[in-house]
């Protein structure tokens, strides 16, 4: 796959690149996480990442976090949203925002059926 | 009628040290310029 990938011009699913920061892969003298600390540190980022979608933009069918370390995928989050003009105003706004110190990188995803999704 | 405890965020809307007064738009486009790197500190 050379990650070129079409972009659509409308869709109900975005595509937030890098947003979760696993605590394991930027471990910097903290110490080793347990499996209660890593879920509860990724539930934490769910929930929080959820409720401001949901309630700022609008009402969502899915949401999937990319956690598999080291690879081009990692900390990528797709949220399918049940309007795509939901999607858009979501794209458009947040790409203007910071999150976690960082400008949020978002864009449309032609990503409809999560556990259909490979590159072919 | 209670009113809904405003929501205290860890995440969300916080600049990276230093360029609180840019915005998340400016910062990538400095970043697409070489001016800062990709992965600055926060």
């Amino acid at each position: 796959c050379s990650r070129l990938h079409n972009k659509p011009t409308f869709s109900q699913t975005i595509l937030i690149q890098g947003l979760y920061q696993n605590p394991q892969i930027n471990n910097t003298a903290a110490g080793t996480f347990t499996d209660v600390e890593m879920q509860e540190h990724y539930d934490n980022f769910f929930e929080e990442v959820f409720v401001e979608l949901e309630e700022k933009y609008g009402s969502i069918e899915e949401m999937n976090v990319c956690d598999n370390l080291g690879d081009h995928l990692v900390g990528n989050v797709y949220v399918k949203f049940h309007k795509e003009e939901d999607a858009e105003k979501a794209v458009n706004d947040l790409n203007n925002r910071w999150f976690n110190g960082q400008p949020i990188l978002s864009e449309l995803s032609t990503v409809t059926d999560f556990r259909e999704a490979c590159c072919r | 009628e209670r009113s809904k405890p405003k929501r205290k965020y860890r995440y969300w809307d916080v600049p990276p040290v230093g360029y609180e007064h840019v915005t998340p738009l400016q910062y990538k486009a400095m970043q697409a310029a070489g001016q800062i790197p990709l992965v600055a500190s926060s």
